[in-house]
């Protein structure tokens, strides 16, 4: 293969790339992957890829160009086998159906109701509305707070997948959201118990918003939320469907 | 980078059947596995391969611009630094020229792939030895690109701190271990000397700013096409683990104290990821293996793995490649084990 037709690839390759993730972030599915706040980075990233494409293209003028190139090229191994794995990305974005992670895979990484994995040095607004908090303030709150009173008995209001433990009983099932730092590969499931006799009629990773007041129940000794639900109505799911920390 | 000879010609045409038959496989595979999913053989096999693709995607995307930053910054480096006005400037005494090699690459940001070749010209050019093999070790890391993305897999905190303490540490002794042996042709293989039609890239002083620009760019490309590989490789193994074994079952390998440092030390090696986008290969694996068997990976990975003892061999003789890897593998199974046993 030349020179020129191997430049050519890379350049195509690149370009694909580009407009893959590119894609990604215009119509808003890079959520489904990375934590939004390292958003600038992957626009960054998009940058360098362009002028990146756009300086390896081969230019008309043959001559001259294997001229100037000869020694980019060389004792790299230029066979395409280098260059064809990175379409792999490519074709897994393309083939295989894009989702957000959901009960299967809370099922194979675990659920956490009682602490978040997630290093939540902040301090979180416990004063805010008991309606506007979601899962992963309601279980920072019962993980940290000495005193549980103030909230027991609140009403909470918060928006999550179903997942259906093997370990619960038939009238309760687990309110969850996936808790991303950096990006998918550290998500980590939590959740809250919610009593609610027709449990077992929600389907497994639909997104439900659930209402009604917060109780305290244990889990290994550890203090865990639990919401006595007065409603659980189907949801649509939301833009972004992990929370941050 | 300019090491790793060329392939012949025909083995490259066989490279391209192969991997095309590789690709056609796999889309094959998929689109089967796609297409026959409702036939609830594995109800669930459909939504394990979404979650592998979140996963692996997750990862790709955002260790991206970091592989991208370290390939450039290489280009960079590879063009415009003058070896010359380097050499002459280190140190000469063992300990300070062991600081200054370990202190080299927060100046020049490149990755373990662009360390051996510069390390390579360096010492060509009689940079002391010490000073050359500690640049080696803590180069990977102690880079401002590593310790960007290393910072926004992990955050501010100790594992960053950690990480980069040791590495410094392990980089300075075995600098100075190697200074014991005076005679650097007992250490450097002897045809670093010769110099093959191709390898050493000459730039004439008559290029232009923009010729030079254009070259480091090439080369970052060539280095991200090469490097991208072992990024792909490695971020669909953490995928396949995350996506289709279960964590309580990876639990009990992950958090066995000693298993599980020997599990990510080997995994460090075998998988050869680029040190600007190791980390959130690491993130995948904190959740269900140790503190201290994550942070035995991410400081031995950068140092050796796979396509470092390959360029390493290049450069030194067996017995100094053998010390290469045996006293950071020690160091860094001593620090797995120490925070496994001594750390909550």
């Amino acid at each position: 293969m030349s020179l020129r037709v191997y430049r050519f690839l890379q350049a195509l390759i690149l370009l694909a790339l580009v407009v893959f993730i590119g894609f990604k972030l215009i119509s808003g599915t890079l959520s489904l992957y990375i934590n939004m706040q390292y958003m600038p980075l992957t626009v960054f990233g998009i940058a360098l890829l362009v002028i990146m494409m756009l300086v390896i293209l081969p230019r008309p003028g043959p001559k001259l160009e294997e001229g100037q190139d000869h020694d980019a090229g060389h004792g790299h191994d230029i066979s395409p086998a280098a260059l064809v794995i990175l379409i792999v990305p490519l074709l897994v974005g393309v083939l295989i159906p894009v989702h957000p992670l959901d009960a299967t895979a809370a099922a194979t990484r675990g659920m956490n109701v009682s602490a978040p994995l997630v290093g939540t040095s902040q301090t979180r607004e416990f004063q805010s509305a008991a309606d506007t908090r979601n899962i992963l303030d309601w279980i920072v709150i019962f993980n940290s707070s000495a005193d549980l009173s103030p909230y027991v008995g609140q009403s909470a209001r918060v928006t999550g997948f179903v997942y259906h433990d093997p370990r619960l009983p038939a009238d309760q099932f687990i309110v969850s959201r996936f808790v991303i730092t950096c990006c998918t590969a550290d998500a980590s499931a939590i959740g809250m118990i919610v009593d609610w006799n027709q449990s077992a009629d929600l389907k497994e990773s639909s997104w439900v918003e659930v209402k009604g007041p917060v109780q305290a129940s244990k889990l290994g000794g550890q203090p865990i939320p639990l919401i006595e639900a007065s409603y659980v109505q189907a949801t649509a799911q939301p833009d972004q469907p992990y929370l941050y920390p | 980078m300019d090491i790793i000879p060329s392939m012949e010609f025909p083995t490259r045409r066989s490279g391209l059947s192969r991997s095309l038959i590789w690709i056609i496989l796999f889309g094959a595979i998929t689109v089967i596995l796609y297409a026959s999913l409702p036939a609830s053989v594995w109800p669930r096999l459909g939504q394990r391969l979404s979650v592998f693709a979140t996963v692996f995607l997750g990862i790709f995307i955002e260790a991206l611009p970091f592989l991208l930053m370290g390939t450039l910054s290489s280009g960079l480096v590879e063009v415009f630094l003058s070896d010359e006005w380097l050499a002459r400037s280190a140190p000469r005494r063992a300990l300070p020229a062991a600081l200054a090699g370990a202190s080299l690459g927060l100046i020049f940001p490149i990755c373990e792939c662009g360390t051996v070749p510069l390390a390579r010209r360096l010492f060509r050019k009689g940079l002391p030895l010490p000073a050359g093999i500690a640049f080696l070790l803590a180069a990977p890391v102690l880079n401002p690109i590593v310790i960007l993305s290393t910072a926004t897999a992990f955050g501010w905190g100790r594992m960053l701190l950690w990480r980069l303490g040791l590495s410094l540490l392990m980089a300075i002794s075995v600098g100075l271990a190697f200074s014991i042996e005076r005679d650097s042709a007992n250490i450097l293989r002897v045809p670093i000397f010769k110099v093959g039609p191709g390898v050493v890239h000459t730039h004439s002083a008559n290029e232009t700013f923009m010729q030079k620009i254009r070259q480091a760019l090439l080369i970052s490309a060539d280095e991200f096409f090469e490097m991208g590989r072992y990024l792909v490789f490695g971020a669909s193994l953490a995928a396949i683990l995350q996506a289709f074994i279960s964590q309580t079952s990876l639990l009990t390998v992950g958090s066995g104290p000693i298993l599980s440092v020997l599990v990510m030390l080997a995994l460090a090696v075998l998988l050869s990821i680029c040190s600007t986008v190791d980390a959130f290969i690491a993130l995948g694996f904190l959740g269900t293996f140790s503190f201290g068997s994550v942070l035995s990976f991410l400081i031995f990975g950068p140092m050796v793995d796979i396509k470092s003892i390959l360029m390493f061999l290049q450069v030194f003789r067996r017995k100094t490649v053998f010390y290469l890897v045996l006293l950071p593998l020690l160091m860094s199974l001593l620090a797995g084990l120490a925070f496994n046993y001594f750390s909550a």
